[in-house]
């Protein structure tokens, strides 16, 4: 479908489409698909394959994991990215419509097509997106390391608690 | 959603947030011990009264539990779980080194004489003596239980295991009780208000207040937000309510209130329904009655921007989502009415250590806890931007967790 400029002036400033000239969005969005989600209903579950990246156009989204509510996102927020780099991972969480819904709807596989392509767009896409991994490394890292003492010693109590305190010093009490 | 229910929810939600793994989240949230018996005593008229009581201790990682005993009728074994947690958030909050109880015994006060009610307490202590106690567990007054069965419960604890006044607390004044203990949950609420007031840059001087319930919390809290400068422009108790835009003439209230038992009626407002008090035009709602008053439509009709939650659980976390959503200021309980269990503990180190404080030092110790526990919850809300009840919450799991993590399992 074709955006409008308006909208496109909105979307490049959103975190993971930052850097984006319009014309690249323009093109980045090409093959986007507007959809309406009627409250209550799913826009995908945790374990879902992922094959989409959603851009919330209007009214508000939940996002729950093992049915507690984590955060209501709403215009303009971004759900399902990671999908783009590595579609077909299972969803981590699910994404239901609190009111009637609009978003866009990126595939993963024309995202796919556009980086073999080397277009800037998805370049620039991937780029932002790696920041935001990046950032999530930081974490698992710390998880890691009680991981690993569970693969050594087999004991999963004392990793399970190394965990637990890793998140502790994360919020730093 | 009773209160009990809301609280676990909001115990998840942090959780999740935080991103605490599967198990570790079912080890905080599962009690250490839940004890129901089966009390039974004679009644007046000869006949055997039976009754079910529980006691419930949820965690003690950071040190001995801590709880109320309420006797109500709808008393169960779920309920009293859901508080006990309650208290183990609670007490980690204001970073008193206790964990969370709570008991209760299902019956109606009303329909029982004072010598049953002496007897039911005093069977309630045989039954349970050996799992409560100055350095395992520390009841307290709670619904329908007041000084009176406190004394009860430490003269029978006492009979088994020699002198104990520090096994129980809310005692009366007169038998090891504390200075201050009657209006420290209001007191709290007085010194957290502060600290708000002072961040939102408003003076207390012609803050608007309306309060929902006129007993042992919210005739104390009018009482102090009026002496503090505070305008008090809407009350309600079970019987009726009284509002007046200009303010409330509280001295006027406190002594027809002493007259004719109930705030309804006072000639100095206009007569108003409980509701109205929460929809009152104010600056400050205090809802200090029961939980659950304020709905998802309630809260969308609030007009004060803060919220200080004086009763458990006053706000359903529908409600509380739409005050998020309008930007109304919530101070959750867990951290806004912890001030009746920091003088419970205070209570106790005066026990423990067989002294006496007067009541400056109860209130100036209270107003150091309040004030350092509003400052890390505040804290947490800034940097992490999520509402004080999640942060109340956060900073619980984070103390109880700390003190587990170190323990050991």
């Amino acid at each position: 479908m074709s955006i409008p400029a308006a909208l496109l002036k909105k979307l490049v400033q959103i975190p993971i489409f930052q850097g984006l000239t319009v014309p690249e969005a323009a093109e980045f969005f090409e093959v986007a698909l507007e959809q309406t989600v009627e409250p209550g209903r799913a826009l995908f579950r945790e374990g879902d394959e992922g094959d989409a990246l959603f851009v919330i156009l209007s009214g508000t989204v939940a996002v729950t994991k093992r049915d507690v509510e984590l955060a209501t996102l709403s215009t303009h927020a971004v759900l399902g990215e990671m999908s783009l780099v590595s579609p077909g991972d299972a969803r981590s969480a699910t994404a239901v419509a609190k009111t009637e819904v609009t978003v866009l709807k990126v595939p993963s596989k024309r995202v796919q097509k556009l980086i073999k392509g080397e277009h800037l767009a998805a370049l620039k896409v991937v780029v932002n997106l790696a920041q935001v991994m990046a950032q999530r490394l930081a974490a698992i890292n710390e998880r890691l390391v009680g991981a690993d003492l569970r693969t050594r010693g087999g004991d999963s109590k004392r990793a399970e608690l190394a965990d637990f305190a890793g998140i502790l010093n994360r919020w730093s009490f | 959603m009773t209160s009990a229910e809301a609280a676990s929810w909001y115990f998840k939600k942090a959780a999740r947030i935080m991103d605490v793994g599967e198990r570790i989240e079912t080890l905080l949230a599962t009690p250490l011990r839940s004890v129901s018996v089966q009390v039974s005593i004679e009644l007046d008229n000869g006949e055997i009264g039976t009754f079910k009581g529980y006691r419930v201790q949820h965690d003690n990682a950071r040190g001995p539990m801590k709880g109320g005993l309420r006797f109500h009728p709808e008393v169960s074994d779920d309920e009293v779980l859901g508080l006990a947690s309650l208290m183990t958030w609670k007490t980690a909050v204001v970073n008193l080194p206790y964990g969370g109880a709570k008991g209760g015994i299902q019956c109606d006060p009303s329909n029982l004489s004072v010598k049953e009610l002496e007897r039911l307490t005093r069977k309630f202590v045989d039954q349970i003596h050996d799992v409560i106690g100055p350095t395992r567990d520390i009841p307290g007054p709670d619904m329908n239980t007041n000084p009176q069965v406190m004394a009860w419960i430490m003269d029978q604890y006492s009979r088994h295991h020699g002198h104990s006044p520090a096994v129980v607390t809310g005692k009366p004044v007169d038998l090891y009780g504390s200075r201050g203990r009657e209006a420290a949950t209001a007191r709290g609420l007085l010194y957290v208000c502060r600290e708000i007031l002072r961040d939102v840059q408003r003076p207390m001087q012609g803050t608007r207040f309306a309060i929902q319930g006129f007993g042992n919390v919210g005739s104390h809290a009018a009482r102090l937000f009026h002496e503090d400068g505070g305008s008090i422009v809407a009350v309600s108790d079970v019987h009726g309510g009284v509002m007046n835009p200009a303010g409330l003439d509280v001295p006027a209230l406190f002594d027809y209130v002493k007259r004719n038992g109930t705030v309804g009626g006072f000639p100095g407002g206009t007569p108003c329904r409980n509701e109205d008090v929460l929809m009152a035009d104010c600056d400050v709602l205090v809802p200090a009655a029961i939980g659950g008053v304020i709905s998802r439509e309630l809260a969308a009709e609030v007009r004060a921007r803060i919220v200080l939650e004086g009763a458990n659980g006053p706000s359903t976390p529908e409600a509380d989502e739409v005050f998020e959503q309008r930007g109304v200021l919530v101070v959750p309980d867990i951290l806004a009415n912890a001030g009746g269990v920091t003088v419970s503990y205070f209570e106790w180190v005066q026990n423990m250590q067989h002294v006496s404080w007067d009541e400056a030092r109860v209130n100036g110790e209270l107003e150091r806890v309040m004030k350092d526990a509003y400052e890390r919850v505040g804290q947490i809300s800034r940097t992490r931007r999520l509402p004080l009840r999640t942060s109340a919450y956060v900073l619980a799991i984070g103390r109880v967790g700390k003190a587990t993590v170190l323990r050991g399992i």
